[in-house]
């Protein structure tokens, strides 16, 4: 109960409120919903998820990360690989899994951050690793080479032990992931460690000027942001139950990861959240624009706008605006 | 007053506009008329935009002029299309899919790609609608015991199979044998996918041939000249190319180049040599290639019409085997749909499985699955460019042109 306080000492009762009728109303949503915006609302909650955990090494620690595709991939192969070959369930391969993207983190953060890598040259290291990382799942005949990895999907079951079933599971799943992210965001983000990453962020050299550990600092970051990335490429793995190299470790793929927390607000902890809804949902908008219009790609030529749009006029992105609005203005770390 | 008001100029233009859309009715809308009434809602899922998109909306206009096709071949049945696109995305194919069940959807065809395929696949399953596979050749998706899907597209292994027994043929129909072929090829999934199949098929086919090398290249790469060096170096007799439709160019262009003249430029099942773009790019160096590909059957009543239709609509565009591929699946849906008298899924699906379409415009025999979903008698055709076009030239039952083996070299009178 003591942790409970100390995570939410200082939010205001309208925030908790606010918050506990958004839980409420996540978990009442199948019932609400039909098939197909219940399958957008796994979108959001999954780019929410991931987006949460890339806020946490660059929103928190200001360390760029263009190739987060690796441990997402990482993640995702480890657990459907053990799944398939060796019918160990996700519950027990997501350890190895967390274990695979950590210390993948673990080299690119020791390989950048030990020889001073920053800003895009750091953002290149971790590009490259995710490329390379692709060319040899291409060649790893373990984890179906470039052919790809397959599960296999049955209909009308529902196997918690080994996550298999219908969007219905898989929502929850992803619902009690984001919702842990973000709890665990909180908690880091009170604890010494946020304020070490918020200090490095701000100013490596003065933060380690005043005896933060900088490179250990840093290190916690990419190790804790790949984790969690890793937990949900399991999920995706599972869900999607098919994984390519190129599709799994592509810049493409990392690059979707940024956009809700840029678009959201850097650093903020609402701020993945509301990228993700906003661009899951303007996506949809458009997708159906260019079913009514007849006009492939005029999805990609809007969104493409919006982003634009968004970045002009809300550089902060579009929580702190939308919370001063609200009178509910989170404290930017 | 009255009369000189009805004949301002705003009216003339009313009555002008509302005169030539009465006559100039378009022919599709005619036959749409004349047929029952469309109560098949068909979700067509393809990669219209993204990296996949030219080849999604070569797929899309197969199935553009289905119902015009259907009503030229007497098929009374007219199918209310839908396209949904995938944006060559698995997470996106997904929740296109469960749109358009919502939607209504009764049958689904798609999508191209086989991770996009798979994603479609599993809303299919889960939800017990049925999914009709015009383009994907992963084997898993008809391995995996899915129970709501057909495919009417050859898997990697019976794309090669298929090449190799045509090989054989044309070696015979020619009286020339090549002793020995290299083999080139990008290394992105396709690439790999074929290059293990190969290397497993090759030895129980009993090939004339030995196969001297297997070179790669990276899917992105602007230059094959050191490849086609090392190509060239193995004296090859043959080359076999695995490509798509960029590196396909700058392969030929490097043969030129190099002067090198093999026998033959004769792929082993793939795109690349026999697109529309490549032929118009590469003039007279991109005749007589000969791929060894799934084809339209020029003898095909069908297939007349359906050129003839894809002409019409679409004069600048060439039919190829996507739109051919998927214009078939439309015409499994609407035969599935004629058979089962409903469109309650599992009667659709029941209808699917029990199939047999005699007439269709894929070479082959009748479209029927197996027990595991899957077109099992699909042959593949040896497709030579003649005149700019992809001539059929295998099997000789299907024949359009006569075959021109060895081809000329790149200063022959004959490349024209």
């Amino acid at each position: 109960m003591t942790w409970l306080r100390g995570l939410i000492a200082g939010v205001s009762s309208r925030i908790l409120w606010a918050l506990a009728i958004l839980l409420a109303l996540l978990i009442a949503a199948p019932a609400l919903l039909g098939n197909y915006a219940l399958s957008v609302l796994i979108l959001m909650l999954y780019f929410a998820c991931v987006g949460q955990a890339w806020n946490i090494m660059m929103g928190f620690a200001g360390q760029l990360s263009l190739g987060h595709a690796l441990y997402a991939g990482l993640g995702g192969y480890a657990a459907a690989g053990l799944y398939f070959h060796y019918g160990l369930g996700p519950w027990l391969g997501v350890f190895i899994a967390i274990a695979a993207a950590v210390a993948a983190g673990a080299v690119v953060g020791y390989l950048g951050f030990r020889f001073s890598l920053a800003g895009v040259y750091f953002a290149l290291l971790t590009i490259a690793f995710a490329e390379f990382t692709r060319i040899g799942f291409d060649n790893w005949p373990w984890a179906g080479g470039s052919g790809g990895l397959f599960l296999k999907v049955e209909r009308n079951v529902t196997d918690i032990a080994n996550l298999r079933g219908g969007p219905l599971l898989f929502y929850y799943a992803i619902l009690i992931l984001a919702a842990g992210t973000f709890v665990l965001c909180r908690a880091l983000l009170e604890s010494r460690l946020g304020r070490y990453w918020l200090a490095i962020r701000e100013d490596a050299e003065a933060a380690q000027a005043v005896g933060v550990p900088v490179l250990r600092c840093k290190m916690l970051a990419v190790m804790i942001s790949a984790a969690l990335t890793a937990v949900a490429g399991v999920w995706n793995a599972f869900y999607y139950n098919n994984l390519f190299p190129e599709t799994a470790f592509s810049v493409g793929r990392s690059i979707e990861m940024t956009l809700a927390p840029i678009i959201g607000g850097l650093g903020t902890l609402f701020g993945p959240i509301v990228g993700a809804v906003v661009l899951t949902g303007l996506g949809e908008i458009f997708t159906d624009a260019s079913e009514i219009f007849h006009i492939a790609g005029l999805k990609q030529i809007f969104y493409g706008l919006a982003l634009l749009i968004i970045v002009m006029y809300r550089p902060a992105g579009l929580w702190p605006w939308f919370a001063a609005r609200l009178g509910i203005a989170e404290r930017r770390p | 007053m009255t009369n000189k008001k009805s004949f301002t100029r705003r009216n003339l233009g009313r009555a002008t506009v509302a005169g030539a859309a009465l006559i100039g009715a378009p022919l599709p809308l005619r036959y749409g008329f004349a047929q029952s009434p469309a109560n098949l809602k068909v979700a067509l899922l393809l990669p219209t935009s993204g990296g996949q998109a030219l080849i999604g909306q070569a797929c899309k206009r197969g199935a553009d002029v289905a119902n015009d096709v259907l009503a030229d071949m007497k098929i009374a049945a007219k199918l209310e299309i839908v396209n949904y696109d995938t944006e060559s995305k698995p997470d996106v194919s997904r929740t296109q899919a469960e749109k358009a069940i919502e939607a209504g959807a009764h049958v689904l065809v798609g999508a191209f790609d086989s991770g996009q395929t798979i994603a479609i696949a599993q809303v299919a399953e889960q939800r017990g609608v049925p999914l009709i596979v015009n383009i994907a050749a992963a084997p898993p998706i008809t391995e995996s015991g899915y129970k709501f899907i057909v495919r009417n597209f050859p898997t990697a292994p019976m794309l090669i199979g298929g090449a190799f027994n045509l090989h054989k043929e044309t070696f015979k129909a020619s009286g020339t044998t090549p002793k020995t072929a290299v083999l080139l090829s990008l290394n992105d999934t396709f690439g790999t996918a074929m290059i293990g199949g190969i290397k497993a098929m090759f030895p129980k086919f009993d090939m004339p041939y030995e196969l001297v090398d297997i070179i790669t290249y990276d899917a992105a790469a602007k230059d094959l000249s050191v490849e086609v060096a090392k190509a060239k170096a193995t004296k090859a007799d043959m080359l076999m190319p695995v490509c798509r439709l960029n590196d396909a160019k700058l392969m030929i262009q490097e043969l030129v180049k190099q002067r090198w003249e093999p026998m033959a430029v004769m792929n082993p099942g793939s795109p690349g040599l026999y697109e529309q773009d490549f032929l118009k790019t590469m003039g007279k160096y991109g005749e007589f290639h000969i791929s060894n590909v799934p084809w339209l059957d020029p003898k095909s009543a069908m297939t007349t019409s359906l050129e003839a239709r894809h002409a019409a609509k679409f004069p600048n565009d060439q039919l190829d085997i996507n739109g051919g591929f998927t214009f078939e699946a439309m015409l499994i849906a609407a035969h599935a749909w004629l058979a089962a008298k409903s469109t309650k899924p599992e009667a659709l699906m029941e209808a699917l499985r029990k199939v047999k379409i005699d007439q269709h415009v894929i070479i082959g025999g009748p479209i029927q699955f197996d027990a595991k979903g899957q077109n099992v008698g699909i042959k593949a055709a040896a497709v030579q460019n003649l005149k700019r076009k992809p001539t059929v030239v295998m099997p000789l039952e299907s024949a359009a042109a006569p075959l021109v083996f060895p081809e000329p070299g790149w200063n022959d009178k004959r490349r024209v």
